[in-house]
């Protein structure tokens, strides 16, 4: 039914939408709510999200990111300012999992249907809120230990491994962490330090460099991102390592893709951000268009992406 | 005031008195560099030569920043857009860098060209405004700051720039005898840096500036062009940041060089330079720089935790200076 809908929709749009531009206001609107449009993965959502919107045609999307990752205000004012617009959906990548809660708890009552993506609300601060709200989004901890376990399988049990950590406080640092730690438990891994480098190239390999130096038997690392796996990789070539310490790290950025190539980079994830926001715009318009309301966690595809899936 | 008549002495005729002062602040810098090291020397690969190749090669882009800062600051400035700055340079010759049809040398010449080129602009737009609306730079590099980020972002739509020339990446980890290449590049910079102000008219005048800005006017120096000049010397030392940057870690984007600006003004602060200018020199911050370099590197050699750390690393940072308070209290004597 919701499928009929759908087609239904389009097609009205379809014939309707090019004579009469006053047509649109019939469509349903979406805010999306962004995180930090300097960091190229959620850019690149947000450019997905729209290239979503020019495809479906049958919604009018308003995008709203921030100024940098810890901009927790602009989400907060984006939030209100949709709840004053009325528009029909807001999807939702909060910066921070407690803050966001009672503005979308506001938007909830005031009708709105609300799709949280990316990272979850905090549990228990939606339950102090009386906010019941369903999560969609990739789980981080799995792949992580996706990541992990194809460095367990490499380097055997034993193997002397070490953890570059995202930014501490972060969600997905912390589930990453979890899930580096899963596959240290389960490969029988010997890991003999864990430390953030910020999610920062630079800061990765000053940080990787030192823990060589007081580690200089180390066979493998297990970075939280990509951004620092490429200042991983760049201190194993500068101590004459390379080929001799195995990497894995996480998201699949365009510039590891020479490094997978080379096998200076044995494995990454991709959890496929620039489908991301265009999936939970789906899901939204889905509950909009009568749709049943979604529940608990909506987990979202990730993948393990080796040398063999680089041409 | 105790160095006003440095405004119009000529290079050459500081008196031994001045000297010895400079001395002394420096030899207390120093001790405090070499204590660290013997504290640290006690944890195990400290002193391996590979170590010591680590913390030069993570010294560098922090003191070829900290070189540019100790000029603005010697004028009573700040520059806070140099993190910025530098990530825009980076962009800005990462794209020249990897435009096609060029050959490699050719490429990282005009990239190099290009990122000091943009260093300079961002240097004279800091050093213009400042000077010429009398605005404290506070302001303007907090401005400039965040003008500099949105263009890096804006150039290359948020992208990391990669996959530069081979050779170049390369020359990126060269070491002779076991220093890093481009850590000897930044002490010719400080080489050159402790000559112009030390040595040079110039250098002096921008020593008089920060003392007392109204005795050089009126000593007949043109003020408003040494301010420009100082943040354009910044400026420059951002571009070459810039290009050490992509040749350290082999990528080029807007989001690199976050807070680089505060590890510089600690690295000038800790080497002795006066926050209000007039006061401090070069070989200084290359002390700080090596401080806080020796100082990162040492506790994660110690296995302290991240936490830890930066605790650490701020407790220093004010220690450094409340010595420092001593130290001119004893050489004033």
């Amino acid at each position: 039914m919701k499928f009929a809908h759908l087609i239904a929709a389009s097609i009205l749009v379809g014939t309707l939408a090019m004579p009469a531009a006053s047509f649109a206001a019939d469509k349903p609107v979406v805010g999306l709510v962004m995180k930090s449009l300097a960091n190229e993965f959620f850019k690149n959502m947000l450019e997905g999200a729209k290239a979503h919107e020019a495809k479906r045609g049958d919604y009018t999307l308003k995008a709203v990111g921030m100024q940098s990752e810890t901009d927790v205000e602009t989400q907060i004012n984006a939030i209100e300012s949709f709840i004053t617009q009325k528009v029909d959906a807001i999807v939702v990548a909060p910066s921070d999992s407690r803050a966001l809660v009672p503005p979308i708890k506001r938007a909830v009552d005031a009708g709105i249907t609300v799709v949280n993506f990316d990272v979850a609300l905090d549990d228990k601060a939606k339950e102090e809120a009386g906010l019941k709200l369903a999560f969609v989004g990739p789980d981080n901890r799995e792949g992580a230990k996706m990541a992990g376990d194809a460095l367990a399988k490499k380097l055997g049990a034993g193997a002397k491994v070490v953890i570059i950590e995202g930014n501490p406080g972060a969600d997905n640092a912390a589930q990453r962490k979890l899930g580096f730690m899963d596959s240290v438990a389960a490969g029988k891994l010997d890991l003999l330090d864990s430390r953030t480098a910020h999610w920062e190239t630079e800061e990765a390999n000053t940080v990787f460099s030192n823990m060589l130096t007081a580690h200089p038997d180390i066979q493998g690392v297990m970075a939280a991102n990509d951004s620092m796996v490429l200042g991983v990789v760049k201190a194993i070539e500068a101590a004459g390592k390379t080929g001799k310490i195995e990497v894995v790290g996480f998201d699949n950025i365009p510039a590891v893709q020479p490094l997978l190539k080379e096998k200076k980079l044995l494995a990454t994830v991709d959890q496929f951000g620039q489908q991301m926001a265009a999936n939970a715009i789906d899901k939204a318009l889905g509950v909009v268009a009568g749709g049943k309301p979604l529940e608990g966690w909506v987990k979202t595809e990730i993948k393990l992406v080796t040398s063999d899936d680089v041409k | 005031m105790d160095t006003t008549d440095l405004t119009t002495a000529p290079a050459g005729s500081r008196t031994i008195a001045t000297t010895t002062k400079t001395v002394l602040r420096e030899a207390g810098i120093g001790i405090a560099l070499i204590a660290l090291i013997i504290v640290f020397s006690f944890t195990p690969h400290f002193l391996s030569s590979s170590n010591v190749t680590n913390i030069l090669t993570q010294v560098t882009i922090n003191l070829v920043l900290s070189i540019g800062m100790t000029f603005v600051i010697l004028i009573g400035g700040i520059d806070l857009s140099v993190g910025s700055v530098l990530s825009f340079c980076a962009v800005v010759a990462g794209t020249v860098m990897t435009l096609p049809g060029l050959d490699p040398v050719m490429a990282v010449f005009l990239a190099t060209i290009s990122a000091i080129l943009a260093g300079i602009g961002f240097g004279l737009l800091n050093g213009l405004i400042s000077a010429y609306w009398a605005i404290p730079s506070f302001i303007v590099t907090l401005g400039t700051l965040n003008i500099a980020r949105g263009a890096a972002l804006q150039v290359t739509n948020a992208s990391t720039i990669y996959s530069f020339p081979a050779a170049f990446n390369a020359f990126g980890s060269k070491t002779f005898y076991g220093i890093p290449l481009l850590f000897l590049i930044a002490l010719v910079l400080v080489a050159i840096g402790w000559f112009v102000l030390a040595k040079t008219v110039f250098g002096r005048v921008l020593y008089g500036i920060g003392n007392n800005e109204e005795a050089a006017r009126l000593a007949g120096h043109n003020v408003f062009f040494y301010k420009v000049a100082a943040f354009t010397i910044c400026g420059v030392l951002v571009g070459i940041g810039a290009i050490i940057y992509m040749a350290r870690l082999n990528i080029a984007s807007p989001i690199i060089g976050i807070g680089f600006e505060l590890n510089a003004i600690a690295a000038v602060i800790i080497g002795g330079t006066s926050l209000s200018g007039g006061r401090g020199s070069i070989v200084g911050t290359l002390l700080g720089a090596c401080i806080i370099g020796v100082l990162a590197n040492g506790l994660i050699l110690l296995g302290l935790s991240d936490f830890m750390r930066q605790m650490i690393t701020g407790f220093v940072i004010i220690l450094a200076v409340i010595l420092d308070k001593y130290r001119e209290r004893l050489t004033k004597a």
